[in-house]
């Protein structure tokens, strides 16, 4: 210690001897408006200096100094020889990404010398998204990086995955660190308690974020180790500038409507249709033998249909008319504006910096009763505390009311609506309330009209509220302790404060089965607390550089949970579980769980153009078995610029080609925190407390880890105007934590084994072109394309999964495994399935209209085969034209409301979709739609029937912008002023005849159950204008 | 040197850091606890006892559904079901597949419970002395019971052929070791339904000796001995069925037992919905209140619930005009529904005395007896209370025993045992049919290749 500080003394002494005074202004290249907040190096020594608001700067230098280095965000360095006491630089922009600084893990690299595969998404395309939360703005942008939104609710669950899903059990989303500390979001982010995620990411401000990088490569995401398997989302927020002070203000409105819609029944077609399924089930009966005459039977039954019809249209005959009295779909949806308000200040001085900001962001759903409010705050602040240390703190907050509306699965949500009678009045005329409000016999909450519950009432009676308090905080301390060689310590934490409130109103009681009122509060609260401590080295030796990292992190997650829950209010005007006269509910939970690691990484370079990296990180995890706590996670990349070799010197079309290539192992833990031991629960008797068995313990139970591989070519050609990025990569994935079925006779239904292997491999290509670039006109194109390959080859011969999604060996992860339909048999009107069986080796192809005889094939595979962003960018003169359209092909969707909406009135009176009046009506018709029986299910079973192709191509974004020129303002001291207007999802081509092929149906969706349409709400279609104001 | 000092006392925190981080990694956990913490004292194997009650009362077993199941599948037009979930409408349309879910959700439940109650034995040392006896007759007793309820649903019945060679259910009489690796061992095989039975008496016939006469709402002596009586009945033994009837009825008297004045009385509905304490006629019921246990026949069958199943004209007929247990029914939006029910927090009748009696009734009109009393003088019992004449003994014959039992536990779970004792076809179906047994669930057999699957799937 004490030779650092000689070195130090050394240093301060060499600067102190000896100096000249150089002053000068630094203007843009393009308009020769001066540049605030330029910082100005003096080479080989370490004397800074910033440009004031008018691009001035004077800056003290020792003698020996030749050279003085400016640099600026978003533009190209300049390096600029001393010639006297004055010297004007002009900086151009940075057309060329090569010497972007990449953030990596617990370090930064220049582009040009990453020999990993790192994508980025810059401030530009994610500012001023008209979302919820940024994953959406990220969509489209990055190759082998597929965003999916579950469905369009606000908030709600969007899914993440990065070069494919990489476990059957375990999460599969990527990690999260914003400003180096890893916070909850991803595969712990919801938090929620109706039964369909939410996402804590959503309490991020977007327009907070400079930018963010995603590790994808085995070998960027192995220093973050056991964390790393789905790939890592680096997030930086926003610094302040030296040398300047900006006000800017921001602000947007519009409406967002439903993406799409599905076709249901008219009044005339839905009687019709009913009376047909009366006569079918009528026909059927008279087969059956119950009774004696077919005559008899289609009366019988369709008296009964028709008595039904009478009960739907409110107790008159008014469905005779056959008008449609109520679309129902349309009162599901409502109209949905959405504005937001920034501001931010942000600025400094050479010894500080600051980025200080606010956001209101008000959304309403497009879901009646759905809409989201969310207030935040930032303060980041740098400080130079002394010439050898540094220090800063990045603090967020935000507060967010979600209000919710149920999960795809329940009669209250809105969407399940459209099962409704379009005979239904949406307002009773006997009671004049809304249709089911109350039994016009009784006056006692209606049990049978509608035909169902009738979700309004829960909009009119009921409330779901998610208050959200978030806090993400980290301090920092950088010490320069030599030459090159520098320690950085940072503490983290995340708080997050989570109250669900819900009241559930008398009219409600046909639902909840309650009739005077129930309530409920589910508090959560999360603590992340993360300690990163490590060394950087950094040296230039001759033609050698090195930039090597060693420390240590430490994390813990705390997880408490209870809730409250009461009935019997004096009336619907108490809401807190107090007014409750009888408590139902009372539950605490908690689990925590600990990561302790100790990393280290080298990277080297020599003579510019070889490059090889080498890490390797230990972690212990409390969540493994006591044999096996601890992982090692090495990797390996290199890197050949080939532009740099002699042979490649006179290819004067080619400026700069590099080759790459990776190998290193990650690892996966997120599994339940007590997944390796025997478990036992409480359980309750008549109001008596007891214990039952919960789990089955593994004490060998170890991490799942995936080994990937990743070669890639990067390059630029013609003078820059074309540059490309190709990458192929393979993940193998072996020990996969697997929730394994064991038989039931044990007591037990499944166990956590690592069992099984599965592989993602593919191809990533992403281009970007400079088409014209003038002084006025400049348009570029960007185009990411990916195709991944996803196949489990090892499961120990199990099939997992609940619904028609199974985790199959041989077959991608979640493929559609089910009967194959087989359409209708034209003489009798049924439904037929291949039968599929082996007899005698041979595949039967023969069909049967026996359900239990056919077996399950593969039907399809919810996984795109590839993945797309295609965007265009021209600016002309202040004008900004952006154009980003994005899709998905090769997937398949389960429309798992189909046995409901598309099923032969099977379930009863449920409204059917229009492509139903297709159906076999007599012997002979050929058609893939069976003969509708009412009650009687005929093909209804899970089959392909209810399989379509998901495929889509959507505008996702159009964004248009103004600059006014700043001539225009005169005196007025007005920097900046921006006009937009931008569009999100204006339209989409796909085949899927459902609300929107960008689907997931929220109550079930898993890692297994993908592609799964329930009543899920479309996607937003938001139009939006906007104004921001820089001062 | 302030630099020095200050790097030196931060490295020197940071190796206190470290040092307490290693230690961290042991996280406990606290919402459930470790299964070697689990069964060390004796209270800790009675909570565990109390545990098996609360699963044996689950939704998918005792809780209802398994009745429910037996009701909608036995079914032959009394009844109409026009609810949402197609697993149900699956077993009332007698078309089931085997991926049916609440099948498997059965299946998966009653070996939940039967591993408990294996637990409880297996660690019956633990018991103080006092308990000991008593806490492994009501484990006998819960295992008894579901052995029973498991084999009537998924074999073929006792008087369908051969049951010392057509399959039952596996029996598994040993608790599963958490800590143990499974695989092997877990691969049961499918016992004959008589040694399921064999295993059932056994069982039933131990808790009646040693369960204790009153038990608060857990089980006792008459429950123990009636369901005895309940498994002779099916088996076609009559003898024992009226024996074991006639020490349940005993038991039941000699300990405060006794027939509601009223019908209604025996199915109490409190509005608002309240827990309410068992009806003096019930024997064994599974608890319900407001956070603990549910009653999935209130679910299904009333017009407070979900209202999926309505009762028919055909149901309706049978009654006399002048039984009160008509007035157990009432009218809602046009269909009539069963008031039985009604009482989401209502217990869950598993056994009522009523049943004894017309089991001791049926089972001494066959044998020709009078075990404990009259056949005619258990029936007149029954039908005096609601309203109806007595039968004479002179014209008493079979035909109206069954009615009466039909009427009288109409819903509650006993359809389908009924039918495949007493041969009764149903429409289409013969009282055999391999429809009318529940399929082995898909899963079981995939993960077991030992389990044969029924005839018919």
């Amino acid at each position: 210690m004490r030779s650092i500080l000689l070195v130090f003394c050394t240093l301060i002494a060499c600067v102190t001897y000896g100096q000249k005074t150089i002053s000068g202004k630094v203007t843009d290249a393009k308009d020769a408006q001066p540049l605030a907040g330029v910082s100005i190096k003096a080479k080989g020594a370490n004397t800074t200096a910033i440009t004031n608001t008018d691009g001035s700067y004077t800056i003290r230098v020792a003698d020996g100094v030749k050279f003085l280095v400016f640099s600026y965000v978003g533009y190209q360095d300049k390096e600029e020889a001393i010639t006297g006491n004055t010297l004007d630089v002009s900086l151009s922009v940075a057309e060329q990404s090569l010497n972007d600084v990449v953030v990596v893990g617990y370090g930064t690299r220049i582009a040009r010398d990453v020999t990993g595969s790192v994508a980025k998404v810059g401030a530009k395309e994610i500012t001023n998204t008209p979302a919820t939360s940024f994953e959406s703005a990220m969509q489209g942008r990055a190759a082998g990086v597929q965003v999916s939104q579950q469905n369009g609710k606000v908030g709600q669950a969007i899914n993440i995955r990065i070069r494919g899903a990489s476990s059957v059990s375990a999460g599969n989303e990527p990690l999260y660190v914003v400003d180096g500390i890893p916070i909850t979001g991803g595969n712990n982010g919801d938090n929620s308690s109706n039964g369909a995620s939410t996402n804590a990411l959503a309490d991020l401000n977007m327009n907070d974020i400079e930018s963010i990088q995603i590790l994808k490569d085995a070998s960027s995401a192995a220093i973050y180790g056991s964390q790393g398997s789905n790939g890592v989302v680096l997030i930086t927020t926003k610094k302040g500038r030296a040398g300047t002070s900006k006000i800017d203000f921001g602000y947007y409105t519009g409406l967002q409507y439903a993406s799409g819609k599905r076709e249901f029944l008219n009044g005339k077609q839905w009687v019709d249709y009913f009376e047909r399924a009366g006569k079918g089930a009528a026909d059927l009966e008279y087969a059956y033998g119950y009774y004696n005459t077919k005559e008899e039977a289609e009366a019988d039954w369709k008296d009964y249909v028709e008595s039904r019809f009478d009960r739907y249209s409110a107790g008159t005959d008014a469905w005779k008319e056959g008008k449609t009295v109520t679309d129902w779909q349309d009162e599901a949806f409502q109209r949905a504006p959405i504005s937001q308000y920034d501001l931010n200040i942000s600025g400094g001085t050479d010894k500080t910096k600051y980025y200080m900001s606010g956001q209101y962001l008000d959304q309403t759903g497009i879901l009646i009763a759905n809409g989201y409010k969310r207030y935040s705050a930032r303060i980041n602040v740098d400080q130079q505390i002394n010439n050898w240390l540094s220090g800063g703190m990045n603090l967020s907050f935000a507060r967010s009311n979600n209000k919710r509306v149920s999960n795809d699965d329940q009669f209250s949500t809105p969407l399940q609506m459209v099962a409704l009678s379009p005979v239904t009045p949406v307002i009773d005329p006997r009671t004049g309330l809304t249709s089911g409000a109350l039994d016009p016999a009784s006056g006692s909450p209606n049990t049978n009209y509608p035909v169902y519950y009738n979700p309004l009432l829960s909009v009119e009676n009921g409330f779901y509220h998610t208050l959200v308090n978030r806090t993400v905080g980290n301090v920092y301390l950088n010490a320069s302790l030599a030459k090159g060689l520098v320690f950085r310590s940072e503490f983290g934490m995340d708080q997050l404060n989570q109250v669900e409130e819900e009241y559930q109103g008398r009219l409600t009681a046909r639902n909840t089965g309650v009739p005077d009122g129930y309530g409920a509060n589910f508090n959560t609260e999360i603590l992340a607390f993360n300690t990163n401590n490590f060394f950087n080295y950094k040296k230039t030796f001759g033609s050698n550089d090195i930039d090597a990292v060693l420390g240590m992190a430490f994390q813990s997650r705390e997880y408490q949970f209870a809730d409250a829950k009461a009935e019997e209010y004096p009336s619907d005007a108490y809401k807190k579980l107090s007014g409750g006269a009888s408590k139902t509910g009372a539950y605490s939970y908690a689990t925590s769980n600990t990561l302790l690691s100790y990393f280290a990484r080298v990277n080297y370079k020599l003579k510019d153009k070889y490059l090889l990296a080498l890490s390797g990180r230990i972690d212990g995890s409390s969540r493994f078995g006591a044999d096996n706590k601890y992982g090692f996670f090495p990797a390996v990349s290199a890197g050949w610029i080939l532009t740099e070799e002699k042979f490649l010197s006179g290819v004067k079309w080619l400026n700069f080609l590099k080759l790459r290539a990776s190998y290193g192992l990650t690892g996966n833990d997120n599994i339940p925190d007590f997944a390796s031991r025997g478990l036992y629960t409480s359980a309750a008797y008549g109001g008596q407390a007891g214990q039952v068995p919960q789990q089955l313990s593994n004490p060998n139970l170890k991490w799942e880890t995936t080994a990937g591989t990743d070669i890639g070519l990067q390059g630029e050609v013609f003078n820059n105007i074309l540059s490309f990025d190709i990458a192929y990569y393979k993940r193998d994935t072996r020990d996969l934590l697997l929730n394994v079925d064991v038989p039931s006779t044990t007591g037990y239904t499944s166990k956590f084994e690592n069992v099984g292997k599965l592989y993602n491999k593919g191809i990533e290509v992403t281009l970007t072109s400079t088409n014209i670039n003038t002084k006025n006109l400049r348009w570029t194109t960007t185009l990411n394309f990916a195709y991944n390959k996803n196949k489990i080859t090892y499961l120990a011969g199990q099939l997992l999964g609940d619904d028609v999604n199974k985790a199959k060996e041989g077959e991608p992860l979640g493929v559609f495994y089910t009967r194959e339909y087989a359409g209708v048999d034209p003489q009798t009107g049924d439904a037929l399935y291949y039968k599929n069986t082996i007899v005698d080796g041979k595949l039967d192809r023969s069909t049967t209209n026996d359900y239990n005889e056919a077996q399950d094939v593969v039907v399809g595979d919810p996984n795109p085969h590839y993945i797309y962003g295609f965007e265009n960018a021209v600016t002309f003169k202040g004008f900004e034209l952006d154009v980003l359209l994005q899709g998905v092909a090769g997937n398949k969707i389960y429309n798992g409301g189909g046995q409901y909406m598309s099923a032969e009135g099977s379930n009863g009176f449920d409204n059917q979709t229009t492509d139903q009046l297709g159906y076999w009506d007599k012997p002979g018709d050929k058609t893939m739609v069976p003969e509708p029986r009412l009650f009687y299910p005929n093909g209804t079973d899970p089959s392909s029937r209810y399989l379509s192709d998901g495929s889509y191509l959507r505008v996702k974004e159009v964004s248009l912008a103004y600059t006014v020129p700043k001539a225009v303002f005169g005196k007025l001291k007005v920097d900046r002023l921006r006009l937009y207007v931008r569009a999100q999802n204006l339209f989409t081509i796909t085949k899927y005849k459902g609300w929107d092929p960008e689907v997931n149906a929220d109550y079930q969706a898993s890692n297994i159950n993908l592609g799964q349409d329930f009543y899920s709400a479309p996607q937003f279609k938001t139009f939006v204008i906007g104004v921001n104001l820089g001062l | 040197m302030k630099k020095n000092l200050l790097l030196n006392i931060y490295l020197l925190a940071l190796v206190i850091i470290y040092a307490g981080c290693t230690k961290q990694l042991d996280t406990k956990p606290t919402s459930s606890i470790d299964s070697r913490d689990a069964l060390k004292t004796s209270d800790d194997v009675l909570g565990a006892l109390k545990g098996t009650y609360a699963d044996l009362g689950s939704y998918s077993f005792y809780g209802g559904d398994i009745f429910v199941e037996s009701e909608l599948l036995a079914d032959d037009g009394d009844i109409n079901w026009s609810g949402t979930y197609q697993d149900l409408t699956q077993i009332y349309d007698k078309n089931i597949p085997v991926t049916n879910g609440f099948v498997a959700s059965n299946w998966e439940q009653a070996y939940r419970i039967i591993n408990e109650a294996n637990v409880i034995l297996d660690s019956i040392n633990i018991v103080v002395e006092a308990n000991r006896d008593e806490a492994a007759a009501e484990a006998k007793f819960i295992r008894g019971c579901v052995y029973f309820d498991l084999v009537r649903l998924f074999a073929k019945a006792w008087n369908d052929g051969s049951p010392s060679s057509n399959l039952g259910v596996p029996l598994i009489l040993k608790s599963t070791d958490p800590t143990k690796d499974l695989t092997a061992s877990a691969k049961v095989s499918r016992n004959t339904v008589a040694e399921v039975y064999t295993q059932v008496i056994q069982d039933l016939s131990d808790a009646e000796q040693d369960i204790a006469d009153y038990n608060g709402f857990y089980a006792n002596k008459a429950a123990a001995a009636g369901m005895l009586a309940r498994v002779y009945l099916q088996k076609g033994d009559y003898a024992n069925a009226a024996s074991a009837a006639n020490r349940s009825i005993t038991y039941a008297l000699d300990n405060g037992f006794h027939l509601e004045s009223s019908y209604s009385n025996a199915f109490p509905f409190v509005d608002p919905p309240a827990a309410v304490k068992n009806s003096s006629e019930d024997l064994f019921t599974m608890q319900v209140t407001p956070t603990s246990g549910i009653n999935d026949f209130q679910t299904y069958y009333s017009a407070y619930g979900r209202g999926d199943i309505q009762i028919n004209d055909q149901h309706l007929e049978l009654y006399n005009p002048s039984d009160d247990r008509l007035n157990m029914f009432y009218e809602s939006g046009g269909s009539i529904y069963t008031g039985k029910f009604d009482n989401i927090y209502g217990n869950v009748h598993i056994m009522r005395l009523a049943e004894q009696y017309l089991i001791r009734a049926e089972a001494n009109f066959r044998m020709h007896t009078a075990v404990g009393a009259r056949p005619v003088n258990d029936i007149n019992l029954i039908r005096e209370r609601v309203g109806l004449d007595d039968y004479t003994s002179a014209d008493l014959t079979l035909d109206e025993i069954l009615a009466e039992r039909k009427l009288e536990l109409a819903f509650e779970g006993f359809a389908l045992g009924d039918l495949k004792r007493t041969e009764t076809n149903l429409t289409g179906l013969p009282w055999n049919s391999p429809k009318l047994i529940l399929p082995i669930p898909k899963r079981e057999i995939q993960v077991n290749s030992n389990l044969v699957q029924n005839e018919g799937y």
